[in-house]
């Protein structure tokens, strides 16, 4: 064989190249073992590639420049490839891990429990919401009343069959004027009107009682938001563009309203706010009585006997009001058949419709 | 109340030849709305809704008026003429009877006729076809004579067998105390001077306005009938009737407010259809009796007014004339921009200028009325605080996963609170319960001083219909029977109270051990709920002990000068089972408005950049060292550069002794100014611990 280097052993570069290649190949199967290989390559003490360097001051001068430069080159291919295998080992040391740690997909999700607000809650807040954005306050009153907010400076008289109507609770206290379950939210106008003057524009949502007995469409406890305005020159004009307005935000728009008369003791004149029937559209079924039109809130201009009880003098001063049961709404807007549903506590029921509202 | 169409034909012509769509329309927008429609043997029959302040609706030719004011009809028209004058003979009635008004305010007017020698018959077909289509009873000549009447032109009417009054003559006066009267139903009535009665020269004869008597009734064998058409004051005859419970179609009508001008014509149509149905003689004359007399009525209509009130400009005082004449009022005064009008008698609830403005819009039609929203300036907002409160509350437990329930506040004292009596006795509610006088249902007529009984009932409905795990709570007020019957938001209180039992993390995830609700449960959610209003660190609980909660397992939760905020605990097995509550159930309820005012401050505070040191510290004692002391104690010792201390684990069980907790607390060590050295953080941990070994005796 010709050649130009050492004639008495191979070339130790080629040979330690040609052993890593084959060793690298076959690669490594655990971190020990790869930990070896690189030991007998690189350790600083004993390694094959340090070694090399060794070799370098026997050889004649004229050829440690080509044999240096041949083994840095092997250096750096076994170096390289040492890391290789190092990725490819963590690479699959944490497939391992990994695999270990597989979850089945298909498995229930651990979801934070959904709470929910009460059907008639939901109908409230979006009630509020409304009148907020009109720039309506929020008031409140209490649900224990006095005769006196509840009738007498609402222009009930004593002994008028308009109270009838009214189903009152009593409660059992000797007063001056008798203490009752309030039967809707319209004291909260008097309290109103008489701590704040006008003008005024407020809503009063709350509890109400009446001594009903509980069936599919009554209950002896339920819900009303009360709308009051009164400024100078409040008309019903102003009374139909907001129930309009308020009845279209809350049940979309192009919902039909329309106001015909009616009585109540507290305004005058005195209005009842029908909205075209949600179930048949206006052709007449059994919910609207065949009539196409649904009752959906009394209203009317405040009475001047209620303004003048109120300390507002009704000839500088005047204002709609208009009352409505949360509870029908709730019943219409969620489509539930019975309104003992709103009291039994049912989670089924109360959990239902808030994440869908 | 019902109405029959061809009835109604009588007085008004009917817009497009009666079609009930037609006629439904216009009361509709009269405010008498048609509530069915039905129609039998041929007779179309509405029942209409009619407020109570329309007395004057309630008969059919009141209703054909608002037909006829609405449709633009003659009212009334040519077949609705009164009866004219009857033929009579013999001695007049003044002769034959008499009446006297011993109170003149309660009975305004009192007309009479006679009618002599009538037999005993049944009335016309018509008569009786009339009565029967609308639901009216029909009994014989002279009782549907004055039903007619009635349902007719509105005024009730008795007959009484003449020959049975005692001197043949009428008293009106109070009842005697002790009275006694049997009424037509049969039932003795005894009566309070409050009551009017007729009488004869002797006795009561008939509850004034409401029912006759029976004694003086008339029979078969009646051969002299007096009729009576009266004018009651309304109050007195709804506290009798309201009293005795006795509810009539002449009761409905005087409490409401007859009209006193048809008192005649009333008397002149009962008398003749009882002359063609059961013969007889009418005497001449009628007797018509005074009281108190009745003041004409007028109201003035300013158009200022008219334009205000409805917003449409384009009313005017002739339209308002028209209107009002339509229906009966008249105009008795012109002005300028003003009309005097004079009230009809059938318009009792008519009597200010708004009463008016609202006769003149039912005609013009509320659906003419221009639509706009008020220009009153609003920022909007809640003018009670407790209500954001609240609000917050119920956001919070939401978002906890706690659904929101309501429950009846009717609840009967001694059955659902006494075994709360402590949580009553600790709010101030513990005294005699604030009830209803009337209640819907007599075994719950107390108003519940506390929450938790009505949340405990419904999670256990919930177990009972399969639940595993519920949570719910409830925004609402309490009562208590302590109040100022001047001031009635003083027998009131908000609270907010909610349950949790059963699973509580039901994931399958979760050792089954884990899931249980407990009293940590309702803890921290006490906790977190109060936070924006209250540091937590700040709370304090103290054990409490009611007969509702587990044994040791209830605390008290109270703000910095102790009041009390909520109480919070694991319901106790004897409560449990009353209730059937099969799971553990853990309750809270919160006094919102001992809820600090103001809500603490948003604002920024700085914190370190540098890293935290940690060090874990294991040691077991008595478990009845509160956890308290423990914190007291480190606190105490003011350890430098310690960030926070909390507990890790608490374990109980094999390697720990008996009635001993094996704790381990993690202290967090961080600077604000350097990186920490593991040594200075050991110091001050093994300063920590040494305390604890000699001051708590604690074990490491
Ligand atoms: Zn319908």
């Amino acid at each position: 064989m010709a050649g130009s280097g050492p004639v008495s052993s191979p070339d130790p570069i080629a040979q330690l190249l040609v052993s890593f290649r084959e060793e690298s190949a076959r690669g490594v199967s655990s971190r020990a073992e790869f930990e070896a290989l690189k030991g007998r390559y690189l350790g600083r003490e004993k390694g094959l590639v340090p070694a090399l360097f060794l070799g370098v001051r026997e050889l004649p001068p004229e050829e440690r420049a080509g044999y240096g430069a041949r083994a840095n080159a092997a250096k750096r291919e076994i170096e390289e490839g040492i890391a290789r295998l190092g990725e490819t080992l963590a690479r699959a040391e944490s497939e391992r891990r990994e695999r270990t740690a597989a979850v089945d997909v298909t498995l229930p999700g651990r979801r934070t429990r959904a709470g929910s607000l009460h059907p008639v809650t939901l109908v409230r807040r979006r009630i509020e919401e409304i009148f907020l954005r009109m720039g309506y306050s929020i008031a409140d009153g209490p649900e224990i009343e006095s005769d006196f907010h509840n009738f007498e400076a609402l222009n009930f008289p004593p002994e008028h069959p308009a109270r009838d109507a009214q189903d009152t609770l009593f409660l059992d206290r000797k007063a001056e004027s008798p203490l009752l379950l309030r039967t809707h939210t319209s004291p909260v106008q008097i309290r109103e009107m008489r701590k704040r003057g006008a003008p005024l524009k407020i809503i009063a949502p709350g509890r109400v009682y009446r001594n009903e007995s509980v069936d599919a469409t009554h209950q002896p406890v339920f819900h009303q938001v009360e709308a009051l305005v009164v400024d100078k020159e409040i008309s019903m004009a102003d009374l139909k563009g907001t129930v309009e307005a308020f009845f279209g935000a809350l049940f979309g728009a192009g919902t039909r309203v329309r106001i015909i008369p009616t009585f109540f003791p507290f305004v005058e004149p005195g209005a009842d706010v029908q909205m075209g029937c949600l179930f048949c559209n206006g052709a007449g079924c059994r919910t609207c009585k065949g009539s196409g039109w649904m009752e959906i809130a009394g209203a009317g201009e405040v009475h001047p006997a209620v303004l003048r009880a109120c300390g507002i003098d009704p000839e500088e001063w005047s204002g709609f009001a208009f009352g409505l049961g949360l509870d029908r709404v709730a019943m219409m807007l969620y489509e539930f058949p019975d309104l003992r549903l709103l009291f039994e506590g049912d989670e089924r029921f109360l959990s239902q419709l808030a994440p869908l509202s | 109340m019902k109405f029959s169409l061809d009835w109604l034909g009588d007085h008004v012509t009917l817009p497009d030849a009666g079609a009930p769509d037609s006629v439904r329309r216009l009361l509709d927008r009269a405010g008498l709305p048609v509530e069915s429609v039905e129609e039998a043997h041929g007779v179309v029959v509405f029942d209409v809704e009619i407020t109570p302040n329309r007395p004057d609706a309630m008969n059919h030719r009141g209703l054909a008026r608002e037909i006829a004011a609405m449709s633009g009809a003659a009212f009334p028209n040519a077949s609705g003429k009164s009866v004219g004058e009857l033929p009579s003979e013999g001695p007049p009635a003044h002769e034959l009877s008499s009446v006297e008004i011993q109170v003149p305010g309660l009975c305004r007017r009192f007309g009479a006729r006679v009618v002599r020698g009538v037999r005993s018959a049944g009335s016309s077909e018509r008569v009786r076809g009339r009565l029967a289509s609308i639901g009216a009873k029909t009994i014989d000549a002279v009782v549907d004579a004055t039903n007619y009447a009635l349902w007719d032109i509105g005024q009730p009417l008795h007959a009484f067998d003449l020959d049975r009054l005692r001197g043949g003559r009428i008293v009106v006066r109070r009842a005697k105390k002790g009275e006694k009267l049997t009424t037509l139903d049969g039932v003795e009535r005894e009566l309070e001077p409050g009551d009017v009665v007729v009488a004869d020269a002797a006795r009561a004869v008939s509850l004034a306005g409401i029912m006759g008597g029976l004694e003086t009734a008339v029979t078969g064998k009646t051969t002299n009938v007096l009729l009576e058409a009266a004018w009651w004051d309304p109050v007195a005859i709804r506290r009798t009737s309201r009293r005795l419970g006795m509810h009539t179609d002449a009761s409905h009508r005087f409490e409401r407010g007859a009209d006193p001008e048809s008192i005649p014509e009333a008397l002149d149509l009962a008398a003749s259809l009882l002359l063609a149905a059961a013969g007889g003689i009418l005497a001449p004359g009628r007797i018509d009796a005074r009281g108190r007399p009745f003041a004409r009525r007028r109201a003035v209509l300013r158009l200022t007014r008219l334009r205000l009130l409805s917003g449409d400009d384009r009313l005017d005082l002739d339209f308002a004339a028209e209107a009002l004449s339509r229906l009966g009022f008249s105009i008795a005064k012109r002005g300028g921009k003003r009309r005097t009008v004079e009230i009809p008698s059938f318009r009792g609830d008519v009597s200010i200028e708004e009463d008016l403005v609202e006769e003149v819009l039912r005609v013009w039609g509320y659906d003419r009325l221009p639509s706009r929203l008020p220009l009153t300036a609003g920022a909007g907002g809640h003018f009670e605080p407790l209500r954001l409160v609240e609000e917050k509350l119920a956001d919070e437990a939401v978002a906890a996963g706690f659904h929101e329930t309501f429950s009846y506040p009717f609840v009967d004292r001694q059955a659902d609170e006494s075994s709360f009596s402590a949580w009553l006795e600790a709010t101030g509610t513990a005294k005699a319960p604030l009830s209803v006088a009337n209640p819907v249902d007599a075994s719950r007529r107390d108003l519940r001083a506390t929450l938790l009984p009505g949340l405990l009932d419904a999670v256990s409905r919930n177990f009972r219909h399969g639940a595993h795990g519920v949570a719910l709570f409830e925004v609402g007020r309490a009562f208590g029977g302590d109040g100022d019957v001047s001031r009635p938001e003083t027998f009131e209180s908000r609270r907010f109270a909610f349950a949790i039992g059963g699973d509580a993390r039901p994931h399958w995830s979760a050792p089954v051990a884990s899931r249980a609700a407990d009293f940590f449960d309702v803890k921290g959610l006490v906790e977190r709920l109060l936070e924006p209003w209250a540091d937590p660190r700040r709370l304090v609980w103290k054990p409490f002990a009611a007969d509702a909660f587990a044994t040791g397992a209830a605390a008290r939760c109270e703000v910095g000068d102790g009041r009390l905020l909520a109480v919070a605990g694991i319901v106790g097995e004897d409560e449990r089972e009353r209730r059937r509550l099969p799971e553990r159930v853990c309750v809270a309820e919160i006094l919102v408005e001992a809820i600090p005012r103001e809500r603490r401050p948003a604002r920024y505070v700085g914190y370190s950049a540098f890293p935290p040191i940690v060090a874990d510290l294991s040691f077991a004692h008595p478990r009845d060292l509160a956890w308290e002391k423990l914190e007291a104690l480190a606190r105490k010792l003011d350890l430098r550069d310690l960030e926070s201390f909390a507990l890790l684990d608490r374990y109980e069980g094999p390697g720990v002794g008996e009635g001993e907790v094996k704790t381990t607390i993690r202290l967090t060590f961080r600077s604000a100014e350097r990186t920490l050295e593991q040594a200075e953080v050991s110091r001050e941990r093994d300063r920590l611990a040494a305390a604890l070994g000699d001051e708590l005796a604690v074990r490491f």
